[in-house]
This record gives C-alpha cells, structure tokens and sequence, in this order.
C-alpha cells in the first residue's frame, strides 16, 4: 500500500485531575509514549477553557493545552503533539508565536487545533460577555486562521546564515512582513520565532458545521468529523468536493473520524475501505489505551491498513501531508 | 541564619551581549536549539539560581531590517513554551517569564501561568510588563503607543484580576474599567498558594504598582547610590499597602564578565566589545531611549538633548545621566550600553566579582541579582563554576535548596 492510502490514527487523552500535580504530568506523558511507541500519529490534547460549557470535555486535561504540549515534547521524540487553542482567548500574533515555537521544540511535530465553534461562556472570561454574532464569528476566525498561517510563513526555511565572521545572522531578504489590515485584526509581523522543520504546525480544525465547510476546506491541514459512523461518507465525500473546488488536493486535507475507544478492528476497517475517511481519532481514557494497543492495532497492522512505523520525523510526514524536507 | 541573596539566571537567545553571538564560543543556534535551552536550565539549577528568567518581546526588537539581521534577536522561543518545556526537564528552578498586560486577557494569562507552575510544581513566575514598544503594538492592531499612564492602569486592573483568580474557587468575578471576567480558573490551585509576581517598571506609577502588588523586582542601577535609592524608595512604598518590606525581593540586573584573572576577564570584555558593529550599537541604544533619530548626530559627538517619551521613563534617564557623568560620546555610550542594555556590568575575577555584589547586597542595595551572562553557554558556566562557589564560601549563597516552590527559594510568603 502507498502512503497515501494508509490510515492515519490520533488519540485524545480522557483523564481527571487529581489531587498530585505532578502525576497529573505523569499520567499525560505516559500516555503519550505509549501511543508512539504504538506508532500513532498524533495526540490531541483539549483545552479545557474552550469546552467550559461541557461538562466531560472540560475535564480532558487539568492545564492549559500549549503548556503541555511543550512539555511532552521534551519526553517523547516521534509522535505529533495537537493542542486546542481559542481564538477568543488568544490574540493571533501571540497564538501563532506560541505555536510556532511549540513547532520548533518539538523539532516538527506540532499541531494547532482550532474549534471553530463560540463558547458563551469563555467569551463571558475574555471581557466579551457580548460575544460576537454567528455570522462575525465565522468571517472572524477565517482572517484569524489566515493570519496565523500568513505569520507562519514569514521566515524562508533558509533565512537563518548563522555568518559570525561576516556579521550576517539572518538574511533580511527571507524575513517577510504580513501587513495584515483586515475587518477584525491589523498584523504587522513576522513572527519572531524561526520556521520549523515541517514549515508550518499542522492546523487541525473540529466542530466544523456545515456552514463553516468551505472556510475548513480552503484552510486546514486536518478536519475531524464528530457523529455517527454511518453518516460519515456523505460529510467526507462533501468536504473532499470543496477541498477540490478551492483548488487544493483533496489528499492534502485528512479527515480523521472521531470514535470511542470500544472502537473495533472491524468498524475502523469498513470505514476506511468505504472512504467514509482518512483515519480516526479516538477518545481514550488512559485504562483503555492497552486494550486497543493490544487487541485492535495489531489487527489494523495485520490487514495492511497502518504503517509499521513512523516514516518521517515530522508531523507532516506522518500524516502525508506537504512541508518540511520530506 | 545570615541573609543570603537570590540570584536569577537572564536566559536571552545567545547571551545579554548585543554581539554575543558572533563570539566564537558562542552557541549561535541557541534561537531554535531546545536541548541547549535544557542545558542553560541545568546549569543554573546545578548551581543553586532560584530562577530561570525569561524577558519577552511581541515582535522583533529591531525596525530596521538591516540592522536586526545583524544581531541575534530577531528570532528565538515564545518564553511560556519554553519554559513549559523546561518545567518538565529540571525539578527545583524557578521559573520566571515576561508577560504583557497590553496585549493578554487577564483570565488567559493567570491561566497559563497557573497551568505552568502546576507543571513545575510550583516553580512559576509571571514578569509583568506594559509593553513599551511600537514594534509591538503593530502587531496588536494598535495605531500607536497607548500613553504610558494609560498602560499602567490597565497593569493595575489587569495585576489585580490576575491575583484574585490565583485565589482559586473565592474569585467573585470582576467588571471593570478594561476587563471583565466571570468565572474562577478551571484548573486546581497553585502548588506554591501562587505564582510569584514579578516586576521591573522603574517609573513613579512603576514602582507603586510593585509596592502594591510584587514579590520580586528587577532594576537596572549602575552604582550602589541608585540602587540604595531605588531599593529604599519602593520598600518606603509598601507600607502604604499594608506589606512588610522583606515582602518584595529586589533585584537588580548584573552583567559580569568573570575569569580567573583580572587581566583575561579584560580581555574577554574587549573581545566582545570588537565585535559590535557601531551601527548596531547606535540602534539598540536609540531603540531603548524610544528615539529614532541618534543615528543622524555625530557619532563621537556627545548625546543630544532628548525629549521624555511615552516609552520607557525611567531607562532613559538612567542612560542619559550616565552619559553626561563619564563624558562618553555617542559611540562610546552605544558600545558600553550594547554590552548590557544599560544594566551594571562588572569585569573581574571571582574574588572581585563576589566583592562588587556582596558591597550591594549589604549596602542596602539589593536581596540579589538577576544575572546576565553576555553570552551562553560560556558566560553561565563561568558564573556557576567560579563565582557562585566564591559567594557560597562566604555564607552568601545557598549551598543546596531549602524548598521545593519558587516561593520558598525565595522567602515569600504563600498568599492566604
């Protein structure tokens, strides 16, 4: 089987806090390695501020998603690390550095998820109890998304000449301004963070509904579908049509199924064949996380339907998507 | 037991020194090298620092391109990543990093820092900042520089919102002036009851909004009599707050430069002064008096008459009264100025080196230091292995941590 036509698998960590922070980590970190030395492609780590409203969404992580992020990065060393951040919370400037760096200490390997969804109540926290209306939110977040991955580019992979001798740190031709003047944000740039080995975090976008499908087709790397199994060939075969319109492959958008961790080999398999997706992401407390690794994976691995092992180094090659050396 | 003095290690890029990074043991990459970064961290813990320091910056530091791109500063890690990163790769060093209030939410900010010192166990600090830079602000949507006592009343607002929701489930919520807030943070409390509130605002409302509300303070001062000056007036502001004087730490900015003898300490400042190009040096020095014109002024002229600015008040003065008091020409003062951005530097031996801080520390000048070594890793091992030991021979210094939190380290109280 080609690359291209293998299934990509992420995982989304269910645990609680408790009482001892530095267990809180442990259990995180653990999680995290086991799920690479399985050979998973990323792990999706929640925010719990953006999903206040949700009671068993907000007890996913007990911190904040970028924080963790970089600190799994340092005791895991092949597996993608995805962090939610809101678009609320953060200003695009700052969201985009913090990501840009969290890309660079992981050598490559991170990701933004993006909900595209407005949180009343996180909004209520952000001295904006007014919110914004459904259709501003949604012109807002496509200039917010397009700032991020504008400020993204704004190193050249080659700009850095590191030239001692010569006195030339950087060539100041390979860093580019945004300019950004738009409806909501004005963003000068760059960034003052360098490019990252896979050129930009991957941007991971969920909650998508319909009418935010095509913004989610011009913009993202990966869409996770949430609902039923069976409805999800319709949703994927749509997104894939607009992924096209746009005028981008349609390979370079993956759609991951969201599924729970009583998942089976066989579900995953009729799925996949039926091209209802390009892989899934499974929400899994820390107890499950064997069973699956044991019984589910190795028979994913039997059928021909997941790599061995990891391909590349950076997260955009384990997903088969552009960027970076590979 | 005697009083001791706290020490922070200043991690910047590749060191304090504006041509540090051309030196040839410099390590030029330290922008992009994480595992570098973990190495400076260990260092300093090795050596007992209560800190890790982190200064920051939304932007590039440097208008002019063609002048940035010859220094290092233009790119390195956003600080809360890295020290995320690094809470989880050191187990007792505190964890200081800079933050703006221009550009944050209170909620997302005392969030963030919440979530890093539970990572650390109770090793985080927040350095508040207003932002003086218009570099900044361009990335923020802003026209302009808000004026300096507008900034700081947002600082207040923002400090004190920042403080309540630290309090965990009692935060009643907050409608004010710039910032309104609901509910309390969504994440258990801190290890430490907090983390520590840094401040470094040198001006008038600066120091008030300190006395109000920080438990550490960096300064730059470049003799003992400013330092005395400064350290006596904030601690004379606290009682106004209904706070002790041993609440707040103050520590003022070090930049040494440290060899066995005098004479290579020496040459090793010369060497890197060499390698400052004088367009730089002018640049920086322009940049941190808010002024975009000294490079139109004879360069072995003397400093121009300046204007006070809405950015940075009290820096300003600092460097101008400097100038004026040893007679140094523009160049002169953009050379000894790059070396460290203003702060006092010292160039000697242990021996000397530990003489200059000890004469602060127990001339009522200062609780410690924030140590800025001008260039990494060299300039950081030098301090750890030759002066830190010199200070702990002499009672000055811990030998080993007496606590776990940052507070601790510090001799702070945990907030009720």
């Amino acid at each position: 089987m080609t690359a291209g036509t293998m299934m990509h698998l992420a995982v989304s960590p269910m645990l609680y806090p408790s009482p001892q922070d530095a267990s809180d980590f442990r259990s995180l970190a653990s999680f995290a390695q086991k799920a690479e030395a399985a050979g998973l492609d990323m792990v999706l780590l929640a925010d719990s501020a953006p999903a206040a409203d949700a009671d068993t969404r907000n007890q996913q992580i007990p911190f904040e998603a970028t924080t963790v992020l970089a600190a799994l990065a340092t005791v895991t060393s092949r597996i993608g690390l995805v962090a939610a951040a809101s678009t609320v919370a953060h200003q695009p400037y700052n969201l985009a550095r913090r990501f840009a760096s969290l890309d660079i200490i992981s050598h490559g390997r991170a990701g933004w998820n993006a909900t595209v969804v407005q949180n009343s109540r996180e909004a209520g926290n952000l001295s904006r109890p007014e919110g914004f209306s459904a259709a501003d939110f949604r012109r807002r977040t496509e200039e917010y998304i397009g700032i991020v991955q504008g400020l993204w580019r704004g190193w050249d992979a080659d700009a850095l000449l590191f030239d001692k001798v010569g006195g030339h740190f950087h060539d100041p031709g390979k860093m580019h301004l945004l300019d950004h003047k738009g409806e909501f944000f004005s963003v000068r740039g760059p960034l003052n963070v360098a490019r990252s080995p896979q050129d930009t975090p991957v941007l991971v976008l969920s909650d998508v509904s319909e009418a935010d499908r095509d913004m989610a087709a011009r913009t993202a790397d990966v869409i996770l579908l949430d609902g039923p199994v069976g409805e999800a060939k319709a949703r994927h075969d749509d997104l894939k049509r607009r992924v096209a319109v746009c005028g981008r492959d349609p390979d370079a958008v993956k759609l991951l199924l969201s599924v729970g961790a009583d998942v089976t080999a066989d579900t995953l398999d009729a799925s996949f064949r039926s091209k209802s997706c390009d892989g899934f992401n499974i929400a899994m407390p820390p107890s499950a996380l064997e069973g699956f690794f044991d019984r589910v994976l190795p028979e994913l691995r039997r059928r021909g339907l997941v790599p061995q092992d990891y391909r590349g180094t950076t997260l955009r090659a384990h997903l088969g998507l552009a960027g970076g050396d590979q | 037991m005697t009083r001791q003095m706290k020490l922070g290690a200043f991690l910047w890029a590749t060191g304090h020194h504006i041509a540090a990074w051309r030196h040839p043991k410099a390590h030029v990459t330290a922008g992009i090298d994480i595992d570098h970064s973990i190495q400076l961290a260990r260092t300093a813990e090795a050596a007992k620092f209560d800190m890790i320091f982190c200064e920051d910056a939304a932007g590039l530091r440097e208008a002019n391109v063609g002048i940035a791109s010859q220094t290092s500063r233009s790119i390195g890690f956003e600080p809360i990543s890295l020290l995320s990163a690094l809470a989880v790769q050191t187990s007792r060093i505190g964890l200081v990093s800079t933050a703006s209030t221009s550009y944050n939410e209170p909620y997302g900010l005392a969030r963030t820092f919440l979530s890093l010192d539970r990572l650390s166990g109770g090793r985080a600090g927040w350095n508040l900042v207003t932002s003086a830079s218009p570099i900044e602000a361009a990335n923020f949507g802003a026209t302009g520089l808000k004026p300096h006592a507008d900034r700081y009343e947002r600082a207040r607002e923002f400090a004190e919102v920042v403080t309540g929701l630290w309090q965990g489930g009692s935060f009643l919520g907050h409608d004010g002036q710039s910032f309104s807030v609901r509910d309390p943070l969504d994440l258990p409390r801190s290890p430490q009851g907090a983390p520590v509130m840094v401040q470094a605002g040198a001006s008038d409302v600066g120091r008030d909004l300190a006395a109000r509300t920080a438990d550490v303070v960096f300064t730059a001062a470049q003799t003992l009599e400013e330092a005395k000056a400064f350290y006596d007036d904030l601690k004379g502001r606290m009682a106004a707050y209904g706070r002790e004087p041993n609440d707040i730490k103050i520590m003022p900015g070090v930049s040494p430069v440290v060899a066995e003898t005098e004479a290579e300490a020496r040459e090793k400042h010369e060497e890197l002064q060499a390698l400052i190009p004088d367009d730089v040096g002018v640049a920086l020095l322009s940049s941190y008096l808010s002024i975009s014109d000294l490079h139109r002024y004879p360069i072995d002229g003397p400093m121009p008459e300046l204007p006070e600015t809405e950015g940075m008040k009290s820096r300003q003065a600092l460097v101008v009264e400097q100038s004026r008091r040893d007679g140094l020409s523009i160049r002169q003062l953009a050379r000894h100025f790059a070396g460290a951005r203003g702060h006092w530097r010292i160039v000697g031996t242990p021996a000397q080196i530990a003489d200059e801080l000890q004469a602060r520390f127990e001339g009522g000048g200062a609780d410690g230091f924030n140590v800025m070594p001008s260039y990494f890793p060299g300039e950081l091992d030098a301090f750890a292995t030759l002066v830190v030991p010199e200070l702990q021979r002499r009672g000055l210094f811990r030998r080993e941590y007496e606590g776990s939190t940052l507070r601790e380290h510090l001799g702070l109280k945990r907030p009720t």
